[in-house]
Parts: structure tokens; C-alpha cells; sequence
């Protein structure tokens, strides 16, 4: 406890209310957020004022000249924060104002608490082994979920007209009027028996029947159902991610020297990722950036595939998932960057690297051309992996359904399966996207890193 | 010819424009690879390494056009 206890509590609410701030700007309107993240930073300067004033009057050198000149300062930065404050109050709303400002008191009161329990006997017994601390999360999850939605069907059935509070009404009754009339040519596609053969009908693309689509038309009622069809991608990767967790510790639980295959499989694929990225980052650098770049390929790579299990679904053929890949891909170079290099050494490197006149006064032509350059890095990853998966799972769909309406005059609940020789594409796809990503962004990494011999650096020898 | 017309007219057109084009320039690298690897061999991995990295940024020239026909595909139903 003490001086460094605040300075976590400022760290972890500085977080805490920029994320908090960020998803309130995201599904409440963006003054909201502003509202949010302006309370947050009220509270946190009056904490940070009031520490340093109580530092100043108690401190080892309070009588001296120095402590009360700061304390003078804190006593005036807190007069000018209630003025701040008074102006913040008129001009935005202030039940959100008082939630962001209620941030950092939260936080404090919970690192207060962590600090009680995290000693206790019975914490040290739950968090020795990892099942009855997993079995414990899944039952308050599963609580915690039950009082939402249990709130938020009072709620619609109490007023009937809170649409914000339930964001998937809409879509409901868009899926049930689909239930209800479906079009004539889906009518055979919906008897077909073969698991391939059924293009669900829904709002967005026609797409495979996965487990979620069949879930929520078998119950279009359950708030469950709704909740699982509207985070289909969320769901699908974060279970893919799971059975790679699970699949890693299975197979590095008890390691042997002679290996059993799982473990001779999993060291086959380490090995060769690591020579691949180790090959194009160099020695000095490539062990650092491996584990980061081989899970982003496994996992891409899994996702790519699950597609073409039977009742599953690519999450990256959603634009959302890619996405999320390629910032993560983005703000990871760009770290390295400032890491590596150093701000200014960033900047010079955005510049161009000038080390003449010449280069000094291409200057205004390079920086603009190397920052869009970074910006469409992450924007041409996203729909790159977006595309090919999304186009690969609409050419299996267009094929699948014209094997069916070849068969249709018979009234046979089967099809052709025109679209076999389209999935070993899709493996290939799939693969080769996966890889293609992975190259991508090692490439990138290996822009950002500062070597001698990369192709800035030689671009640069050669014009001089 | 109306704005529904149009876009009816120009999205696989161009789709199909973008296909040549990228398909242009794919064949450019992969006669330029198979040359370099016939000519040195024992560089078929490095030489194979830049062919899919060149090959991917060309052939993202037409997924930018598949993305943009998706997303534009919507406004021809009206």
C-alpha cells in the first residue's frame, strides 16, 4: 500500500476508462463516450491532485519552500478542475459524467479487495490447479448471463417499444418472415438431406447451414439463439482458439524424448515455422517475433479450414474477424517500430531515412506516401484473407445449389455434388492464404526493424 | 441509363477487367519465377517465397474489385 498502489490504481483506471469510454462511444452515441472518458479524466486529475497535496503537507520536507509551492499549485489546479468540472456538467450528460467519474473510485475499491482476497486459504485452494478455478468462471459466467437476459426480456415485455435495449428484434422478425415464406428455389435446397446442400436463407449473403444458423431457426425465439446468431464469427473463432489451446497443451503436457505423434506433429510445425520466420527476419531478431507470427498462421489457418467441416463456418469470411487480425498485425509493426527505432527514429524512417539534399527535399513527397503506405497495409491484409474466404465459401454455396437444382424435376432430397472439385481449391485457398498473411506480416515487421540490408536501406544506398 | 442500370452493367464488367488485369500480371510472375528457378535451382525457396508474396499483392487487385462488387452488390436490388 501507498504511493505505488495509486500509481497502479492511475495506470489500471487510465485503461479502464479508455475502453470503457471507447465501447460506450461504439453502442451509445460517441457524446456519450466523450461524456464517459471526460469524467474518467476528471476524477483521475483530482486524485492525482489530491495525492500530491497530501504528499506536500505531510511529506518529509513540508515546511520547506518547495513542498508548499506544490501544495499551493494542487490547491489551484483543484480550484481550476472544479471550474472544468462545472463546465463539463453544463455542457455534456451528467448520470455518464458520474459513471466515468465513479471509474477510478471502482477500481480502487476492487484493488482493495484483491488485495484482502488474493492472501485468503480458500483463494490459495481454488487457484491451485486450474479445473474448480475453470468450473467456478463457467458457473459465474453462466449466472451472470442468466440475470441479463432474464433482465432484458422483463424489460421488452414490460414496455414492449425498448428496441435499444434488445438489438436483436429486428433481425428476428427479418429471420421469421424469411421462416415463414421461403422462396420457392430454397424449397428443394431446404429437404435436401446432404449436409453441403442447404444455403441458409438470412438477411446477409446466403451461406452453408452452420450450427448457429440451424440453432436459431430451430428456436427464432430464445434470447440464447439470437445472442449466438449475432456473434456468429466471435463464437466460431473463439471455439477454434480453444481447440488449438487444447491441442497445444495436449500435446506439450508430458514431452518426451522419443515423441508420440502428436508431439512429433506439433514439433514439426514449431520447428518449421520457426525456420521460415527466422529465415526472412534474420538471427537477431526472428526468435522474438516467432511466437506472435506462428500463432497467427495456426490460427488463421484453422479458421480457414473449419469452413469446410460439415455444420461449420469460416469465421474469416466475415470482414469484422480480418479485421481484428490485420489491426492487431498493424499496431504490433508499428510498435515495433517505435521500439526498435525509437520515435524519432520513426519518423526518419516515415521520412524516408534523408541523408542528402536530395533526400531532405523529397521529404514532403515520402512522408505522405509512406504514412498512407502503413495505412493500406492493414486495409489490403483484411481484404485479402476477407475476400478469398468469402469468395471460396460463395463459389462451394453457387456450385452446391446448382447440384440441386440439376436434381430438382426428381424431387429426390439429394443433389449432385457439383461442388467437390471446389473444395480441394478451397484447401488450397485456404492454405495459401493463411501462409500468405503470415509472409505479409513478417514482411512488414521486417520494414519496421532496423537491418542493413533490407529494401529501404539498399533503395537508399543505390539512389545516393 | 439509370443508377441501378449502370451498376448492373458495370459491376461484373469490371470484376471481369480486374480479372484480366491481375490475371496479366500473375502470369508475368509466375513465367518470371519458373525462369529464375530453371536457370538456378538451388534457389527454388527463396525465389518461390517473393513469387507468393508478388503474387498475392496482384491477385488482391481483384479481391479489392470482389470486395467492392459485394458491397455495391446491395444497391442494385434498390
Amino acid at each position: 500500500m501507498g504511493l505505488e498502489f495509486l500509481a497502479r490504481v492511475r495506470r489500471s483506471s487510465l485503461w479502464l476508462g479508455a475502453v470503457t469510454a471507447l465501447a460506450v462511444a461504439t453502442y451509445a452515441t460517441p457524446n456519450a463516450g466523450l461524456a464517459v472518458a471526460a469524467g474518467a479524466a476528471w476524477s483521475l486529475v483530482n486524485l492525482i491532485l489530491l495525492e500530491r497535496l497530501i504528499v506536500a503537507l505531510t511529506g518529509m520536507d513540508r515546511r520547506t519552500l518547495p513542498a508548499t509551492v506544490r501544495a499551493i499549485t494542487a490547491i489551484g489546479g483543484m480550484m481550476a478542475l472544479f471550474v472544468a468540472g462545472w463546465l463539463l456538467l453544463t455542457r455534456l450528460p451528467a448520470a455518464l459524467l458520474m459513471a466515468g467519474f465513479v471509474i477510478p473510485h471502482a477500481v480502487i475499491v476492487l484493488k482493495a479487495l484483491a488485495l484482502l482476497v488474493l492472501p485468503t486459504r480458500a483463494w490459495q485452494r481454488l487457484t491451485r490447479t486450474p479445473w474448480p478455478a475453470l468450473v467456478v468462471a463457467v458457473v459465474l459466467a453462466a449466472g451472470w448471463w442468466a440475470v441479463t437476459t432474464g433482465w432484458s426480456q422483463s424489460q421488452g415485455s414490460g414496455s414492449g417499444a425498448t428496441a435499444g435495449s434488445d438489438p436483436h428484434a429486428p433481425a428476428a422478425t427479418a429471420q421469421d418472415s424469411h421462416g415463414t415464406a421461403p422462396a420457392p428455389a430454397a424449397g428443394d435446397a431446404h429437404g435436401a438431406a446432404d449436409a453441403h446442400g442447404a444455403p441458409a436463407e438470412e438477411a446477409g449473403p446466403e451461406k452453408f447451414a452452420n450450427v448457429i444458423t440451424v440453432l436459431s431457426r430451430a428456436f427464432p425465439h430464445a434470447t440464447w439463439a439470437h445472442f449466438l446468431h449475432h456473434y456468429e464469427p466471435v463464437v466460431y473463432s473463439l471455439l477454434i482458439a480453444f481447440i488449438i489451446c487444447l491441442v497445444a497443451m495436449a500435446a506439450t503436457r508430458n514431452p518426451k524424448l522419443i515423441p508420440g505423434p502428436l508431439q512429433n506433429g506439433a514439433e514439426m510445425v514449431v520447428e518449421a515455422l520457426y525456420n521460415f520466420i527466422v529465415d526472412i527476419l534474420g538471427p537477431r531478431f526472428g526468435p522474438r517475433y516467432v511466437p506472435f507470427l506462428g500463432t497467427l498462421f495456426v490460427y488463421i489457418l484453422a479458421m480457414n479450414l473449419f469452413g469446410l467441416i460439415p455444420f461449420m463456418d469460416s469465421p474469416t469470411s466475415n470482414l469484422n474477424v480480418t479485421v481484428a487480425l490485420a489491426l492487431i498485425v498493424f499496431v504490433y509493426a508499428q510498435y515495433i517500430g517505435f521500439r526498435e527505432l525509437g520515435v524519432l527514429g520513426w519518423v526518419d524512417h516515415m521520412a524516408g531515412s534523408p541523408r542528402s539534399a536530395i533526400g531532405w527535399g523529397l521529404v514532403p513527397l515520402m512522408l505522405p506516401i509512406h504514412l498512407m503506405g502503413e495505412l493500406a497495409k492493414p486495409i489490403s491484409l483484411a481484404c485479402r484473407l476477407f475476400g478469398n474466404i468469402f469468395g471460396e465459401d460463395m463459389l462451394l454455396v453457387a456450385f452446391a445449389s446448382l447440384g440441386i437444382t440439376v436434381l430438382s424435376f426428381a424431387n429426390l432430397p439429394i443433389g449432385v455434388p457439383l461442388h467437390l472439385p471446389f473444395l480441394f481449391l478451397a484447401l488450397l485457398t485456404s492454405t495459401l492464404q493463411a501462409l500468405v498473411f503470415t509472409v505479409l506480416s513478417t514482411i512488414y515487421f521486417l520494414l519496421m526493424l532496423p537491418h542493413a540490408d533490407h529494401g529501404h536501406e539498399g533503395e537508399a544506398q543505390h539512389a545516393h | 441509363m439509370d443508377f441501378h442500370a449502370a451498376l448492373g452493367w458495370g459491376l461484373p464488367v469490371g470484376i471481369g477487367l480486374a480479372a484480366i488485369g491481375s490475371g496479366i500480371g500473375l502470369g508475368g510472375i509466375g513465367s518470371g519465377a519458373m525462369q529464375a528457378i530453371g536457370r538456378q535451382p538451388e534457389a527454388t525457396a527463396k525465389i518461390q517465397l517473393a513469387m507468393i508474396i508478388i503474387a498475392a499483392l496482384a491477385e488482391a487487385l481483384t479481391i479489392y474489385a470482389f470486395v467492392t462488387m459485394f458491397l455495391l452488390k446491395g444497391q442494385i436490388a434498390g
